[in-house]
C-alpha cells in the first residue's frame, strides 16, 4: 500500500500531512478564544446570540463542558508540560482534553505514543500524568 | 478535533460597496468574509467552521465582468472542528433507542453508537428507555460517553458529518 492510500486512523496518528503540520487546540484552548470572540460580539450588539452561528453555539457549549481547565494560565501550563514530551500535536490535545488518570488509560487514549519505536517509557507517562494533575490541583 | 488552520478564499465585493476607499473597503471585505464564514458553515476537507480569528493578507482585487463586482483573494486563519478516524471523543447522549445511541459533540449533531458495540449494555425499555450495565452504569440522555470514531461521513446536501462510534475499547462508556 503506497502512503497516500493509507486509510486515515488517528489512533495511528495517520490524520494526513495537512493536519499533521495544523495547530490541533485543546477544548480548554478552544474555550478561551471562543469566549474572547463572544465578549467582542457583546460590545458591538444587544444580541450577540443572534450574531453567532449555530456552530459557533453550540461548540463554546461544548468546550465550556469538556474543558477540565478554566484559568487561562493553567491552560498555558498544560500545553507547555506537554510539549515538553515529544508528542505530536494531535496526541498532546488527547491527553490534555480526556485526561487519562493511568499509564493504562493514556495509552488506551493515545496508542500512537507507544507505537513506532517511539521512546515513551510509563514512567515518563506517569510523570507527565502526574504533572498534569498538580496543575488542576492549584488552578 | 479542534484545528487552527489558514485558509485561501475568494471575497466578492458587490458594486456597491466599493465607493469609498481605504479602511471602508477593508471593513467590507471583513463584514463579508464573516458572513460567507458562517454561511458555508463546514466543509469535507476542513470540518465544520467555528471562528474566524485572524485576516492576514488581502490581494489584489480583480473586476467581474459580469456584475461589476470585485474578487479578492484573501488568506485568513480560522478554528474549525473535524472528527478523525480513530480519535477518543467525548459525547452527550441526545436519543436512546433498542438498536442504539445517538450522541452530539459540539457542532457534530449526528453520532450513532449501535448497540452491538456496547456488548456490556443491556436495552431497558420503558417511557424513558436506558442502556445499562451490571454495574449499573447508565447510558440515558443528557450522560457523557467516551467513544471512539469509527468512520466519518460527509453529507453534501445538509453540510455536515456523520459519525458512526463505538464502546469496543478499554476505558471507553459513561464518565
Amino acid at each position: 500500500m503506497s502512503g497516500q492510500e493509507e486509510e486515515e486512523n488517528a489512533a495511528e496518528l495517520k490524520i494526513g500531512d495537512e493536519f499533521l503540520k495544523a495547530k490541533c487546540l485543546m477544548n480548554c484552548e478552544v474555550a478561551l478564544i471562543l469566549d474572547r470572540k463572544y465578549e467582542q460580539l457583546q460590545q458591538m450588539s444587544d444580541d450577540p446570540m443572534n450574531q453567532v452561528s449555530q456552530v459557533f453555539e453550540k461548540s463554546l457549549q461544548y468546550v465550556k463542558r469538556f474543558s477540565r481547565y478554566t484559568n487561562p494560565d493553567a491552560v498555558r501550563q498544560v500545553r507547555e508540560i506537554l510539549s515538553r514530551y515529544q508528542l505530536a500535536e494531535f496526541e498532546l490535545c488527547v491527553l490534555g482534553n480526556l485526561c487519562p488518570e493511568t499509564v493504562e488509560e493514556a495509552i488506551a487514549m493515545v496508542p500512537s505514543i507507544k507505537s513506532r519505536g517511539r521512546t515513551h517509557e510509563d514512567e515518563a507517562i506517569e510523570k507527565m500524568l502526574n504533572d498534569l494533575s498538580l496543575i488542576k490541583k492549584f488552578e | 478535533m479542534y484545528l487552527k488552520v489558514e485558509l485561501p478564499w475568494n471575497v466578492l465585493i458587490p458594486p456597491e460597496n466599493l465607493d469609498a476607499k481605504g479602511l471602508m473597503l477593508q471593513r467590507a471585505i471583513i463584514v463579508r468574509l464573516m458572513d460567507d464564514f458562517a454561511v458555508r458553515k463546514a466543509t469535507k476537507d476542513h470540518g465544520y467552521f467555528l471562528a474566524l480569528t485572524s485576516l492576514n493578507s488581502i490581494g489584489e482585487g480583480k473586476v467581474r465582468q459580469d456584475s461589476g463586482g470585485v474578487l479578492f483573494p484573501v488568506v485568513f486563519s480560522c478554528i474549525t472542528f473535524k472528527p478523525f478516524k480513530g480519535e477518543i471523543l467525548k459525547g452527550v447522549v441526545s436519543k436512546v433507542m433498542k438498536q442504539g445511541v445517538f450522541l452530539t459533540c459540539g457542532p457534530v449533531e449526528n453520532i450513532y453508537i449501535p448497540a452491538l458495540t456496547m456488548p456490556d449494555f443491556q436495552y431497558v425499555q420503558g417511557e424513558n428507555p436506558v442502556f445499562m450495565n451490571d454495574s449499573l452504569s447508565k447510558i440515558d440522555s443528557g450522560v457523557t460517553l467516551r467513544f471512539v470514531v469509527m468512520g466519518t461521513k460527509w453529507i453534501e446536501s445538509k453540510r455536515e458529518f456523520q459519525v458512526l462510534g463505538s464502546l469496543k475499547l478499554d476505558f471507553l462508556g459513561p464518565v
